[in-house]
This record gives structure tokens, C-alpha cells and sequence, in this order.
């Protein structure tokens, strides 16, 4: 219990020291994260909505094979895409392994299914009487989309707080396609995993709370977000 | 009179469930139309049709004598407003909630602040214009959602009971409202509404819906029983009433309240149905004093204040009730 104690106070010591490494990890973590969370929205909200708002054949083998993929093993994204990035596979030439963006590539092929899946819900949970209103006020498909936007935003940032909490939570893909190269591809869960390793519990520890924090900055900003726009 | 619809053999499903069936249905253009039935009438249904945000199962709608297809309805829908009976407003303040339709509808925005201006001082919505939609009463909400329609200045106004949430005030703007339209002849507008006599009151054409049919007649008096061919005479649970004779099958009949002549003495007339009953309610609306006598049958009877007053009768007194054959509708 005292080793624990120890553990944590030389965590925080470490954290109010501003130490160049764990910074230089932390950074890394959230650009990575973000830059995935950024790319994959803009991918996934237009598509949830479009699935939600449109009827076509095979909607629901689409949304049921979305739901599956929220729960991918990140090691699994990260052995299939290490395959495709590895200089045998089929996109080796563009020499992306083991690279923060082999890593956002990664992070966007977890969180999209993730994003996706929650925007459909959140639109099929709107009330009800939204599309007839659209309809009736003349809106076209693309008005009707940014309509909805509107009225579920507040589920479609709570969806994309839980695929940034996806992204930077995970350790799979950013190991086997990033690599874990001090500087550049180190992130805090790769750092954790290494430094407890090592031994080093204290900087493992600090990484570890230093990861809570920005989740619960994220939540914060979101609550923030939902009061305002009340 | 020209004609803004047509309906032909048009039905609507709800999976195996049939929720309207119209035979035929023409609506005038320029004219105001209520249509009125119970709960479950099929009322909502007919007005989802008529501002296509439905299409028929089977049969054909006809709008300004051009057939509606599939493709047509986005077009068409651009020509209506239509307020739900329970009307969805943005989570935006009230004036933006106005100019959405104008908005999305691609109207010069020159004119947006007039239209919901007018409208706005038209409903007494004046003071609301920056208060947050999720802010407002139900009442408040429902003139809202009428603002948003008419600052669209559609060719029809399609209103699903707009009477509902409505304090006596805000009622009265609205049947107003409706009243200046009619009168006007400039615009279509339907509506439905429960309350029969309201609905005869503001519309020039009443339609009466009853499981998803169309009825001849509004189902105000309205009896159940069995027809006696030979003598001409329904005769429901409590009453026999004399009908035309050229009438030779039915179940249900109905007679219009305006049709029954109230005395306090039997009537020597050509009328042919007198019952002697008793007053049970007396209510003025509007105007008009609206009775209801128990006859064998409970019936609802308008008359004039002048009639009351003349007639001088009171709850719990005997009174004579006369109206014609002809009067009875069978269906």
C-alpha cells in the first residue's frame, strides 16, 4: 500500500514537474486522436445521417454489421491494417508504417463504425415528428440532413466524445502501426504498457492519470457544450 | 367551382390495416374545408395525403387537375404549409422558426421580414419573437407553427386540429383568422376539427369521416337503428322518426342541428317528426345558443338568442321538437 502511495505522489511530482517526456507523449496522444476523431466524423456523421434518414435495400444487415464493428479488438484493426501497410502489402510503397499517420488510419477504422453507429441512433431517436415537419416545410434531402444535425447535436457530440475516448484509450493499433518510436509514435497507452514494463511505475502511473484527466477535460468540454446550447 | 383536389379511389394502409378509403372527394379551390369525425376517424390520415407527406397505397390524387406522382410530391409539397396537430418547432427562438420554411424554400429574403412581421402582429406573437421555441406553452407553440405556415403564404393552408391547445383567446384568433380566409376567397385551407358545429360554423364544405370513409352528412344526431320500408319510419332505440320514402336501405341517420324547430306548443305543420322532450342543457357559443333536448334520443338543437328569448324556456322545462322528413340524411 505505501509502495502505491509513493507511486502516486511521485506520479503527480512528475506530472506538476512538466516533464519534457511526458509531455511530448501526451501531445502526441491527442494529435493523433483528434486528427482520427476529425477525419472519421467527417466521414461518419454525413453517413449516419443519410442511413438514418434514407430506406434502401440492406439497411439493416449495414446497421446490424456496424454494431458488431463498435466492438473491433484494436489488435485485429492493427493486424489487418499492418498487413496492408507493411512493405509487402498492397500499400507498402507509401512507406506509412510505423507513422503517426499509420496510426490515425488505424484510430479512423476503429472509430468510424463507433461514430456512425451513434449518429443512426441518435437520429432514430429524434422525435418523431421531425421528418414530417421537414417534409412539410419543404425541405430537401440535404436540408432535412442539416436539420437533424441540428436537433440531435447533442447526441452526435456525446458520440464523438466516446470515439475520442476509443481512439486515445486504445493500444493495439497504435503498437503494431506506430510502433512506439520515442518522440514520434509513442503514445500514452503504448508509454504505459512499455514503462510498466520497464519498471518505471511512477511515469507509467503519471501517464495514467494524465489520460483520465484530458477524458474527463473531454466530458467537461461536452457538459460545457450542452449547458450553453441549451 | 374549380377544383384544387381530387381524390379517386384513393386508400391508405397502415400494413393490413386500412385507415382511409375515399370513393371520390372533390375540394373547391379558394375554399375552406373542415373536416371533422372521432378520434381514429382518419382525419390526420387525409391531411397527410392532401400536404403529400404520405402517398396513397392504392388510387389517385389529383392537384390543381394534375395527377400526383412520386417525383411530383417534393414540387408539390413547396405550394402547401401544413401544421400537425402536434406542431414540432426547432430548438431556435420563435422568429427563426418563422423564416425556416421561407428559408428552406429558397424566398427572397427581402420579403421575410415583412411576411413575419404581418404574421406575427396578425397572432400577437410580437413579443415572443426572441423567446427560445422550447420555452413556449402549447398554446403558444400551435400559433407558432400557424405563424410558420402562413408566412409561406401557401396556395394551401392545411391545419390538423388547430383549435387544440388553444386558450379562448388565442381560439379566437385563429377562427378569425380562418373567417378572413373564407371570406377573402383567396386561399385554400382544410382543416379538421372534432367539434362539429365549429366546423360548420368557419367551413364552406364540411367532410365527415368515420373509419376512414366519407360521409354525406355531418354526425351531429346521429342514430343508429333499423329501417322500416314500408311505413317509412327508423326506428332507433327510443324513437321512430319518418323519413322520405324514397329511401330504401340504411343503418344510421343524422339530422342537422340548424333543422330542428323547438316550440313550446305542438307545431300543426307539414313537418312530420314532433317529439315532446325536456331542455337538459342550455349553452351559448359564439353567439348562438346551443340546446340539448332529451326526446326519446338526446338531440342538439342551435337557435338564435332572439329564438331563446322569444321561446322563453329554461333547463328542466317541456318543449316540442319538429323538423322535416327530408331533414333526416341516411347513410
Amino acid at each position: 500500500m505505501e509502495y502505491l502511495i509513493e507511486s502516486v505522489v511521485s506520479a503527480i511530482k512528475l506530472i506538476f514537474a512538466l516533464n519534457a517526456d511526458v509531455l511530448i507523449v501526451v501531445w502526441t496522444s491527442i494529435r493523433i486522436s483528434v486528427i482520427a476523431l476529425i477525419l472519421a466524423s467527417l466521414f461518419s456523421i454525413p453517413m449516419g445521417l443519410l442511413v438514418a434518414l434514407k430506406s434502401f435495400r440492406g439497411k439493416r444487415l449495414l446497421v446490424q454489421t456496424l454494431s458488431t464493428l463498435v466492438a473491433l479488438p484494436t489488435v485485429v484493426v492493427g493486424l489487418l491494417l499492418y498487413g496492408i501497410l507493411s512493405r509487402q502489402g498492397p500499400l507498402g510503397e507509401l512507406g506509412l508504417l510505423y507513422s503517426p499517420s499509420a496510426m490515425v488510419i488505424g484510430q479512423c477504422v476503429l472509430i468510424i463504425p463507433v461514430v456512425w453507429s451513434l449518429v443512426i441512433s441518435a437520429v432514430n431517436g429524434a422525435d418523431p415528428r421531425l421528418s414530417e415537419t421537414c417534409k412539410a416545410l419543404g425541405a430537401n434531402s440535404i436540408q432535412q440532413g442539416f436539420l437533424f444535425f441540428n436537433e440531435v447535436r447533442f447526441a452526435i457530440m456525446a458520440a464523438l466524445v466516446m470515439g475520442f475516448g476509443r481512439a486515445i484509450g486504445e493500444v493495439g493499433i497504435a503498437m503494431m502501426l506506430g510502433g512506439n518510436i520515442e518522440g514520434f509514435t509513442r503514445t500514452m497507452t503504448t508509454a504505459i504498457a512499455l514503462e510498466t514494463s520497464k519498471g518505471e511505475f511512477e511515469f507509467a502511473l503519471a501517464l495514467g492519470i494524465l489520460l483520465l484527466l484530458v477524458a474527463f477535460i473531454v466530458n467537461g468540454l461536452l457538459q460545457r457544450f450542452q449547458y450553453l446550447n441549451k | 367551382m374549380k377544383q384544387i383536389y381530387k381524390l379517386k379511389k384513393t386508400e391508405f394502409a397502415y400494413g393490413e390495416n386500412i385507415a382511409l378509403c375515399v370513393d371520390e372527394y372533390s375540394i373547391g379551390k379558394n375554399t375552406v374545408t373542415a373536416l371533422v369525425g372521432a378520434n381514429g376517424s382518419g382525419k390526420s390520415t387525409l391531411l397527410n395525403l392532401l400536404a403529400f407527406i404520405i402517398s396513397p397505397t392504392k388510387g389517385e390524387i389529383y392537384f390543381a387537375d394534375e395527377k400526383v406522382s412520386s417525383e411530383k410530391e417534393k414540387n408539390l409539397r413547396r405550394r402547401i404549409a401544413y401544421v400537425q396537430q402536434r406542431p414540432y418547432l426547432f430548438n431556435f427562438s420563435v422568429m427563426q422558426n418563422m423564416e425556416l420554411g421561407l428559408k428552406l424554400r429558397g424566398i427572397d429574403k427581402n420579403v421575410w421580414a415583412k411576411r413575419t412581421g404581418d404574421v406575427a402582429e396578425k397572432l400577437n406573437l410580437s413579443a415572443l419573437q426572441h423567446k427560445r421555441a422550447h420555452d413556449l406553452s402549447g398554446g403558444e407553440i400551435q400559433k407558432v407553427a400557424i405563424a410558420r405556415a402562413l408566412v409561406l403564404e401557401p396556395e394551401v393552408l392545411i391545419l390538423d386540429e388547430p383549435f387544440t391547445h388553444l386558450d379562448k383567446e388565442a381560439k379566437r384568433d385563429i377562427e378569425t383568422l380562418i373567417n378572413d380566409m373564407a371570406e377573402s376567397g383567396e386561399q385554400t385551407v382544410i382543416f379538421s376539427s372534432h367539434d362539429q358545429l365549429q366546423a360548420q360554423k368557419l367551413a364552406n364544405q364540411v367532410c365527415t369521416l368515420d373509419k376512414g370513409q366519407i360521409k354525406p352528412c355531418l354526425l351531429l344526431n346521429t342514430f343508429r337503428g333499423q329501417l322500416d320500408t314500408t311505413n317509412s319510419i327508423f326506428r332507433t332505440e327510443k324513437s321512430a322518426i319518418q323519413i322520405p320514402s324514397t329511401v330504401k336501405s340504411g343503418t344510421q341517420i343524422a339530422i342537422d342541428p340548424a333543422h330542428l324547430v323547438l316550440s313550446k306548443e305542438a307545431l300543426k305543420s307539414s313537418m312530420r317528426n314532433h317529439f315532446l322532450g325536456k331542455i337538459k342543457s342550455l349553452r351559448e357559443e359564439e353567439g348562438e345558443i346551443h340546446v340539448v333536448v332529451e326526446a326519446g334520443e338526446s338531440w342538439q338543437v342551435i337557435i338564435t338568442k332572439a329564438a331563446l328569448s322569444e321561446l322563453n324556456i329554461n333547463i328542466g322545462e317541456q318543449v316540442w321538437l319538429s323538423f322535416k322528413s327530408s331533414s333526416v340524411q341516411i347513410f
